[in-house]
């Protein structure tokens, strides 16, 4: 994770897979793929070309994902905009490289401009979890239960 | 260790856990943070070396006073950790590098 000067979050991602770029490339947006964020989408709309739109719900919870591609440069990189709750109506932006590693692939995916917020990081189940487990902590034995402060 | 490894490390103690409690109300001197505790000071000054190594505390000399006081940033790492996108593209990427790990062995047989 790195946090930049306008209070954002990127994630960076990294994984070799053993295929050559161009299958890696036309597979990440093929909804049909299993791990492509399209895959197993409640409703998909999927026009993945400079200036085109999608738009997808999360099957579990119905969660809508919209977003607009910036760059669609065959094999070598995608970039689209990303919009949902998660990211607070924020438009945040989703970067895939795909560069040859010999026969495989070194894709990476950068998530970047994303809000660093409380009521973000109020989405994070695994935050909300460890933040209850480390209260209750703090309040087991003869000490005093303490709001915990996060300074800015 | 890495900067997370570290905070995790200085939260999974009850004492700590207890020393960051009572900090969170605001700073405090060295013997006031330990008179909680039925520790000898020694051990009180281990803790606080580890959760000053996870830049949970820090130390601000006051005119003859050291006071000690809170710093919640690092715990900002273990969110990140667990970030809502993080888990979520870790999660697809897997599957999507799995898809095409299965695809390869097919192709051998």
């Amino acid at each position: 994770m790195t946090k930049n000067s306008q209070n954002t979050l990127e994630f960076k991602f990294e994984r070799t897979i053993p295929a050559p770029p161009v299958e890696v490339f036309d597979a990440w947006l093929n909804p049909q793929i299993p791990g492509t964020p399209w895959h197993e989408a409640g409703k998909l709309i999927l026009n993945p070309k400079v200036d085109g739109f999608f738009y997808w719900t999360f099957k579990p919870t119905g969660t809508p994902h919209y977003g607009r591609f910036t760059e669609v440069e065959r094999p070598v990189r995608i970039q689209h905009t990303w919009v949902s709750p998660n990211t607070l109506g924020e438009e945040s932006t989703v970067t895939v490289t795909f560069r040859k590693q010999g026969e495989n692939t070194l894709m990476t995916l950068v998530h970047s401009d994303l809000p660093d917020d409380d009521k973000a990081r109020s989405h994070e189940r695994g935050w909300n979890y460890f933040l209850d487990k480390l209260v209750d902590n703090l309040g087991s034995g003869s000490h005093r239960q303490a709001p915990l402060a996060i300074t800015k | 260790m890495d900067r997370l490894s570290d905070v995790l490390t200085a939260i999974s103690h009850p004492t700590r856990r207890a020393i960051i409690a009572q900090l969170s109300n605001g700073p405090a001197r060295f013997l006031d943070v330990a008179k909680p505790f039925d520790t000898a000071l020694n051990s009180v000054t281990k803790h606080l070396k580890l959760l000053e190594r996870a830049g949970l505390i820090e130390r601000q000399k006051q005119g003859r006073e050291v006071l000690i006081s809170f710093r919640g940033e690092p715990l900002r790492d273990v969110a990140g950790w667990v970030h809502h996108y993080e888990r979520f593209w870790n999660e697809r990427l897997d599957q999507f590098a799995q898809y095409f790990k299965d695809k390869k062995k097919k192709e051998k047989r």
